[in-house]
Order: C-alpha cells, then structure tokens, then sequence
C-alpha cells in the first residue's frame, strides 16, 4: 500500500494577467521506505507538487491520499492537524523558530502534540544527537551555521513520527560539503530506519544519494527511476 | 500555554530596540495624557472648589422661586420646623450660613448709591468664608450689632470711614419701604471688583428689621460634613423639606451655566488628548506591520508544520499585552511624582488670564488633579488603544497562508 498517492493533479495558479498551468495531471504513488528525489529545472513545479502533497495547497484538479485518507477535501483547521500528526516539513529556510534553542526547537513540534516533558527532552536529545549535534543542543539558530540549522530541522521533522517527511530544496542554500552531509544523514535515516523520505532539488550533485527520482518538467512527470543504492 | 508565554516572551526579547520603542510610545502615550488631563482638571476642580467655598456653598435650601427670581419677596422662612429638619442630619450637617440679601441705595449728604445688603450671621460666615481675614479697618460686626460692615471699594466710593453713618434706603418684604441710618464698624476687601464697589454687611437680625422680614432668608447655605454626601443629602433634604415652598439645590445645579462652560473649555483640550491618541496609535501600528513583515515568513512556517492559528494568535497577544501593560504600568509610576510635585506646587498663571482670575480673588496657579481615576481613565484608554493594534498579528494569524503568493 501507497503512503501517497496523487491522482491526475492539476494546479493553475491564476496570477494576474495570464494564468499559469504549474502542474498539468501528476500520478505519482511513493510507497513506504522510500527515499525520492523530484528533480527538475527552476520552475518546473516542484514546490507546487510538494505543498499539495503536504497539504499546504490545494490542487485545482485532482486528488491526495495519504495513506488512503483523502486530503484534498479536508477544511483548513483539519489540515493543519493533519500535517502535525502525519508530515515532518524541511524548508529551504525560515525553519526554524528564531527564539528558541536547537532542543526547543525540535521539542516545539512535541509539544504542539501534547507529548510529556520527559519523552520531549528524551527524543529532543537522541534525534540532535543522530544528526550531529550533540553539542548544540542550547544554541539558538542564528548562532548555527545554514547546514546545522538544515540538520535541526530534519531532526524536528523527525521529532513529530511523520509518516513522511517533505524537504524542498533543503540543500539550496548550503555549500557542497554541507549539502552531502544533510543529504547523507538523510539517507541513513532512510536506511536504517526505514523513513520515508522525499525532498526537491535542481542540484546535480545530491540527486545521486536518492534511490528513487522523479523528474518533472514543465508540470508533467517525464521520468521516474529507481535505483538501487 | 506555557510555552506559548515562553515564546512570547522571548519575542519581546528579540528585537529589544522594537520592544523598547513600543513600550516608550505607550508609556509618553500615557504620561503626556495623563498630565494634560490632570492640569485641566486640577484648574477645573480649583475653580469649582473656590466658588463653592466663597460664594454658593455646597447646597442652598432657597424659597422655591427664588432661583428664578432672586427678590426679597421670594425668601423663604426659617422657622423651627426648617431647623427641626435641618438637626436631623446631626453629624451629617457640619454647620449652616444663613443669608437675606437685598438690593437698596445708600447714601450719604451728597451721594446715593445701588448697592447689595447682606444680612449675615458673622460667626458662620466668617467659618465659611473667612470673611473677617479681610478687615482692614475697625472691627467684625457682631451678631447682636445694629451697625454696619462695608466692602472697601464702597466705602472709597461713598467717602465714608470708621464712625460714620451710612443711610439705606430700599424695598422690603412684600413693597414695605425699608430705611435706616447705620454707622460704620468696620471695612472688608473684596477681591471680586464687583463685590467690592457695591456690599454692605450687616448682621441678620438687623438686616431682617431693615427689611421686615423677620425670620426670613433668601437662602440657607449647608455644609455637609463631607462634601462627597452633597447630594445624597440634597436629596434627602428635598424629601424631608415641604415642597410647596423650600427646595435644596447643590451646587452643581447652583453653578450649572459655569460648568458648562468649563466643560466647553475641557472640550478643547480633550481634543488633544485625542489627537494624540491617534498619533500613538499609528506609530504603534507602524512598528507593527514592519514587525510582521520580518515575521511573515515565520508565521507561514509556524502554520505549516502544525501550530494551531488560536496558538499563533495567544503568542502574539500575549506580546502586544505584555508591551502595552508594562507601557503603561511605567507610564503611571513615571507620572505619579511628576503629577503629585504639581498638585502641591501648583503651576503660576501669568498674563491676561491671570489677571482675569485673580479679579475673582482666586489664585492664579493651575494645580494638577492627583485624583486616582485620571491615571486609571488615561492608562486604560492608551492601554486597549495599544492592546487593539496590538490585535493585529493576531487577526493576522489566522489569515496567513501555507503557501506564499
Ligand atoms: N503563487 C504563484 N502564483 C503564480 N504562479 C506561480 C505561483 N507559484 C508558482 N508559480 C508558477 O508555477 C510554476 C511552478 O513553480 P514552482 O512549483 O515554484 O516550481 P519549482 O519549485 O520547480 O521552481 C512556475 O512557472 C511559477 O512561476
Ligand atoms: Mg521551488
């Protein structure tokens, strides 16, 4: 069974003067485990794929099934309840809460589940510790560099047991070495813990760490390989 | 929700110097409206406070128709039954002035002259207004005296001093002619010019005989004991007086055309007041909506990975409540001594208005209001000023979207 599933989704973004056909009737179903790279040029509607299966967005057309739940139908309160319990987000940037330490941060999302204190503190510590940054746990995001900021993050997707986590773009702000150290903690984390895992990119170079990849252009899925790494 | 606060919290501390401005303008916000409202009604209260003490008193029991038509004919009797009454507010009543006034021309060998008569008690007066601070020559009449008091101004006028006669003439009750031959015992200045030119004194019962109405008043003047009970004991007077012939007016309703005056006056400065509300009002919004484009992108971010908008928008109250109470909290600590140096070191008029006030025998000094419920009032109003734009992001966090457009 599929964890997503998109049927024929089309987005049309009405932008003022002409609008504009972003996604033309995209099929795609990412089963549980897999680690998926949806590539492509700038424009070639990435992100939009990404917020409408991340219920930040709405299709014009077409359905999502998260695990076989319609959320295409869902109202905005319920969506927003819906991404908390089921989707782990990693932003290009901005993700993190500017005013709170790397642990709070990744408590943050624990804590708008209700979860006690000691299994927050506990899961905080353990996943900072996965990523590597053990040693940064009291230290506020301005005073992290961009890949360790990017590393916290992932650790706060992970943080809220998504059944997925969503990253566009994670690496487009990070140089070469910073890019490959996100992009491998990622796909340790799809090996060894079986997380299913998709993020968007246009770089060449983190492409190859992906078993699974989707190219989109113009809005239209044009290929869609897996490989076996 | 702790957390939430803790967010806030930290939000405030984040950007110190927005914080800081936010908290200055409420906190000038409240000081500057505060010591506006608090000079124009330290003035006002001044002006009513001496008008009451010197001239109308806290409450008059008059005949009924002589607020319409202030005559002789229109004084009313104080009798035992008006006494009776009035002993009933033992220890309510601190004392009462009685008064018949009257006018008549005076006159000496080559002189005739309008003047006032007033009959007085000189003991209750002289609590009242402390009339006898006034003699400069001769002595206080008494109240068994049949000789006369007159203003200074008058008795320049009239040419007459110590020792001499003055002779009245005039109406009495009901057309009787009254006139009498009086010699002078003393001489008091009035502040008010009017007053001073024109008032005779005399002690009551002589006054009454000149004017044969015995036992008669044009007015009664009560004291409460404490002036807050003014008119719950006018009330209360009016339900115990009979009412086909006595009623007692307090002074608001005695000094009525003046204090509309005044508040026509308060109008224009509450004006200000206003103005500066709104001038706060914007500044606030200013920082708010730059604040909100730095944090835009934080907020799209918060809603995306599952914070509730209601949470947002706790966060963001929480921020604007904090910065508008402390603004206003210090805002009151900070006027406080400011206000309270200018209640008891009232500031000196100078110029035309000076003048105009000290002709009234007024001082010419503004005092501030130190009264509790001008900080309260002004606080409060900047406060919820603040607070409703500080509603804003809220308003805003549950309107922002996931995705940006
Ligand atoms: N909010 C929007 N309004 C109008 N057009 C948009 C909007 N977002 C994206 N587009 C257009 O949709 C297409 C796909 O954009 P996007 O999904 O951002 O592509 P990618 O992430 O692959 O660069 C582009 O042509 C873009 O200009
Ligand atoms: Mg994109």
């Amino acid at each position: 069974m599929s964890v997503i599933k998109t049927e024929k989704i089309v987005k049309i973004y009405n932008s003022k003067h002409l609008p504009v056909k972003a996604l033309k009737g995209v099929d795609i179903e990412i089963e549980k485990g897999e680690f998926t790279a949806i590539v492509g040029p700038s424009g070639s509607g990435k992100t939009t794929l990404l917020n409408i299966i991340g219920g930040l967005d709405k299709p014009t057309e077409g359905k999502v099934f998260i695990d076989n739940e319609e959320i295409t139908q869902l109202t905005d309160s319920k969506l927003i309840d819906f991404r908390l319990k089921n989707i782990g987000f990693v932003f290009q940037s901005y993700n993190l809460i500017p005013v709170l330490t790397a642990k709070e941060n990744v408590s943050f999302i624990m804590l708008l589940q209700k979860k006690s204190q000691k299994e927050m503190d506990q899961r905080a510590e353990e996943l900072l510790n996965e990523v590597g940054l053990s040693d940064k746990f009291n230290v506020r995001p301005n005073k992290l560099s961009g890949g360790q900021q990017q590393r916290v993050a992932v650790a706060r997707a992970l943080a809220s047991r998504p059944k997925f986590i969503l990253a566009d773009e994670p690496t487009a702000n990070l140089d070469t070495e910073s890019a490959f150290n996100l992009l491998d903690i990622m796909a340790r984390l799809n090996k060894e813990e079986n997380i299913t895992l998709i993020f968007s990119t246009h770089d060449q170079r983190v492409i190859e760490r992906a078993r699974r990849v989707i190219t989109l252009v113009d809005g239209e899925v044009s290929s869609d390989e897996h490989f076996d790494r | 929700m702790k957390t939430l606060i803790i967010l806030a919290w930290r939000n405030i501390w984040r950007n110190k110097r927005r914080s800081f401005i936010s908290i200055a303008s409420v906190l000038f916000a409240v000081l500057f409206a505060i010591s506006a409202d608090s000079f124009e009604r330290g003035s006002y209260e001044l002006m009513i406070q001496n008008m009451v003490k010197f001239s109308t008193g806290y409450i008059q029991i008059q005949d009924v128709l002589y607020d319409e038509e202030p005559s002789i004919d229109n004084s009313m009797l104080y009798d035992d039954d008006l006494m009776g009454i009035i002993d009933e507010f033992e220890g309510r009543i601190s004392y009462v002035v009685p008064r018949i006034q009257n006018f008549a021309l005076a006159a000496n060998e080559n002189k005739t002259r309008g003047i006032v008569v007033m009959g007085i008690d000189p003991e209750k007066e002289n609590q009242f207004n402390e009339l006898s601070d006034n003699l400069t020559e001769g002595t206080f009449i008494n109240k068994s005296d049949n000789e006369v008091m007159l203003s200074q101004g008058l008795a320049e006028i009239m040419n007459l001093g110590i020792g001499d006669t003055l002779i009245l003439i005039g109406q009495g009750f009901q057309g009787v002619t009254a006139s009498g031959m009086y010699p002078v015992k003393g001489i008091v200045k009035l502040s008010v010019p009017d007053l001073n030119n024109n008032t005779v004194y005399m002690p009551l019962k002589a006054a009454q005989w000149f004017y044969a109405a015995e036992n008669r008043l044009s007015a009664l003047i009560v004291m409460p004991q404490n002036p807050n009970h003014t008119s719950r004991i006018a009330e209360e007077l009016n339900e115990k007086l009979d009412n086909e012939w006595y009623t007692a007016l307090s002074w608001e309703y005695l000094l009525s055309d003046i204090l509309r005056m005044m508040q026509m006056d308060r109008a224009g400065s509450q004006m200000i007041i206003y103005i500066l509300y709104i001038v706060i009002g914007f500044g606030l919004f200013g920082t708010i909506l730059t604040m909100m484009l730095e944090r835009a992108k934080e907020f799209t971010m918060l809603i995306a990975i599952g914070m509730k908008r209601f949470q947002l928008a706790i966060v963001c109250i929480f921020e604007s409540f904090f910065l508008s109470s402390v603004g206003a909290i210090i805002g009151i600590i900070a006027t406080i001594p400011f206000v309270l140096y200018f209640n008891y070191n009232p500031i000196p008029l100078t110029g035309e208005m000076s003048n105009i006030i000290e002709d009234y025998g007024f001082e010419a000094v503004m005092p501030a209001s130190a009264h509790p419920s001008i900080f309260v009032q002004q606080a409060v109003t900047i406060f919820v000023i603040a607070l409703l734009i500080g509603l804003y992001p809220a308003y805003k966090a549950f309107r922002i979207k996931t995705v940006t457009e």
